[in-house]
């Protein structure tokens, strides 16, 4: 089973509220790591490829070495200024050339969110782009013949879905438990891992339609949201405070 | 302070500080308590190669550069020092002189299981008679056939609960003095091999240090390491690496005291205001960092001196030295800025306190180190 595997490098800090994607500041979005899981437990049972996907400044690359340090066989970065300044859109329309330049595949695997953008959008535009059938917060896989059973967990549901393939998926957090890179997989990753750099000349993307230039929305001005927190000490007997306590969230419409 | 590191090196030190902060730090106080060790952390790690951080991929290790090596040492280290030293010696004192001293066989044999970390290896050099004048030992290896009949009693050794491949300094030739000292490997099991009870130790508690006992245990000639009379030169080889790895756990250490200095001058609150606003307070955490900075680097160079296959001894030396002085140091101002509260067992840094002190001890005290330095230094 060959599987694409669309990560995001995340920033961890903006120090000085500078946004700069450096090794140091940057580390593979967490909600990734659970779909590097699900791909390796899937090759260990099926065999295949799992190529790991990222598009970002190359600095980015340092994902795709954490994903090759966890045992992906492949790493693409999509890196050119022309793609510099993309929304959800133009990454998605970025993606979705480069995946069907890694024909073939049989899933396309993305996490549900990232950790410094959190929009969740880009899996499912980038599967609709490729016109494959998308299953949204896949929480577990059973193999058939045709395809997968998957288990989608939202919204305090449960729903199945029986998807034939290739389909494109975004993976639960909570689905499995990464595991962590082995040191001698660091070591391997940076020694011998190769990153395969391409740029919009490799895609055949229209410069038009990518980055800044193909992104119907821009971000205007970020702030960080101050929060007015205040605390309040109830005290008294056991009973009494947790009567309180329980009164004080309900009253507040934090509890039913 | 990134001067030295490669992006591999920061991979390792992400991942390492990750999978500490995860596995390691929430049972750290716990472990120091119970002076229990964590076997369920020790397998996680095994299977990550944090055994055989520097054997080569052939024998199952991770084959990472010095640099990595102190830099994981460092990440275990901040979160338990007790199991941070159960890594440094394995790798440092055990692994490291088979790789470097052992024949194509012996490695073939020992180092995958003890790079997988399902065989933990210890050094038995130290007796009751014999510390800093490592020539003093007493233990005896006397060649009987195709075999060593040896007598040691070892003690205050690291990982000796658990060990299961011990490097025993024993004299083959009891009247060649110096020249008289071979290392001969004996494994746990062995008819004559006891473990004595573990040491009830003022720090690095999860570690089960204790005496090992050969008694007329027979070890077959292919057991030896290096040749005959080797087992001085040997044994300070693998000291010049295993100080690296000593002064490493004592920056990591160190950093964990000064992290929770932080933390805590930040939140308690005297005379009206936090007490990270009162200058002396200040003077100390600027005292803490600087030293903490300065000990950091001495490590670093001494790593990237081994890994250009430059000299390393006097480098690995004095970044022993100034690391375990200042994590001394540093401890102490971290218990002293916690004030009653660092002197509680409710808080991390009196074990930090605890942990710090055998690093001015252990792999060569502080004055033999001086010695070391200025024979170095005067050039005699």
């Amino acid at each position: 089973m060959n599987i694409v595997c669309c990560l995001k490098s995340v920033l961890l800090a903006a120090p000085e509220r500078q946004v700069v994607r450096t090794a140091d500041l940057s580390d593979l979005n967490p909600f990734d790591r659970p779909v590097l899981e699900t791909a390796l437990r899937l090759r260990e049972e099926t065999g295949g490829c799992i190529t790991a996907l990222s598009m970002g400044p190359p600095a980015a690359a340092d994902a795709l070495r954490q994903a090759l340090a966890l045992g992906a066989d492949r790493a693409v970065l999509l890196c050119d200024r022309a793609l510099a300044g993309a929304d959800t859109l133009a990454t998605s329309t970025a993606l979705a050339a480069a995946v069907a330049r890694l024909l073939p595949y049989d899933l396309l695997l993305f996490g549900t969110r990232t950790s410094d953008s959190d929009t969740g959008q880009v899996g499912p535009q980038t599967a609709v782009r490729l016109g494959l059938p998308l299953v949204t917060w896949v929480h577990a896989l059973e193999r058939t013949a045709s395809g997968f059973v998957a288990e989608r967990r939202a919204d305090g549901f449960r729903e199945r879905f029986a998807v034939t393939l290739p389909a494109a998926m975004t993976i639960h957090p909570a689905a499995v438990t990464p595991r962590d890179e082995t040191l001698g997989g660091i070591d391997a990753a940076y020694e011998h891992g190769v990153i395969e750099t391409w740029g919009l000349e490799a895609l055949g993307c229209d410069p038009a339609e990518v980055g800044e230039a193909g992104s119907p929305t821009r971000v205007v001005s970020l702030a960080k949201k101050t929060r007015d927190r205040k605390c309040e000490l109830l005290t008294g007997a056991g009973e009494e405070v947790a009567e309180a306590l329980v009164r004080t969230l309900a009253d507040r419409g934090l509890i039913g | 302070m990134n001067t030295f590191l490669t992006d591999k090196n920061r991979a390792v030190r992400r991942a390492v500080r990750a999978f500490c902060e995860r596995e390691i730090a929430p049972v750290a106080r716990q472990i120091d308590q119970e002076a229990s060790f964590p076997w369920e952390v020790a397998d996680k790690m095994g299977r990550l190669g944090y055994f055989g951080i520097q054997a080569p991929k052939a024998l199952d290790g991770a084959e990472l550069d010095t640099v990595s090596y102190v830099l994981i040492i460092e990440e275990i280290s901040r979160a338990s020092g007790g199991l941070g030293l159960c890594v440094t010696v394995h790798n440092s004192v055990a692994v490291a002189p088979l790789l470097a001293f052992g024949t194509e066989a012996q490695k073939q044999r020992w180092i995958p299981p003890l790079a997988r970390g399902e065989k933990i290896g210890a050094f038995c050099l130290t007796e009751p008679n014999a510390g800093s004048d490592a020539s003093g030992i007493e233990a005896t290896a006397l060649k009987d056939g195709d075999h060593y009949c040896v007598n040691a009693g070892k003690v205050l050794v690291t990982n000796g609960g658990i060990a299961d491949l011990c490097l025993i300094f024993a004299r083959t030739d009891p009247k060649a003095g110096r020249r008289g000292i071979s290392v001969i490997v004996a494994e746990r099991g062995t008819p004559g091999f006891s473990v004595g009870d573990l040491e009830d130790l003022c720090g690095m508690r999860a570690n089960p240090v204790s005496s090992i006992r050969l008694t007329d245990c027979r070890i077959p000639v292919e057991n030896r390491l290096g040749r005959e009379g080797m087992g001085l030169a040997i044994g300070l080889a693998a000291l010049d690496t295993g100080r690296i790895g000593i002064a490493a756990q004592a920056v990591g250490i160190a950093q964990a005291a000064l992290e929770e200095s932080v933390r805590y001058a930040k939140a308690r609150r005297q005379f009206g205001v936090p007490i990270a606003r009162h200058q002396s307070i200040q003077q100390m955490i600027a005292d803490m960092a600087t030293d903490l900075d300065a000990a950091r680097l001495m490590v670093l160079r001494a790593a990237v001196r081994r890994d250009r296959g430059e000299p390393f001894s006097q480098a690995s030396a004095m970044a022993k030295l100034h690391a375990s002085e200042a994590a001394m140091r540093i401890t102490d101002q971290a218990v002293q800025i916690h004030g009653g509260y660092g002197y509680s067992k409710a808080y991390p840094v009196e074990r930090y306190w605890r942990d710090a002190r055998v690093t001015r001890i252990y792999e060569g005290t502080s004055e033999i180190h001086r010695m070391v330095i200025a024979r170095g230094v005067l050039g005699d």
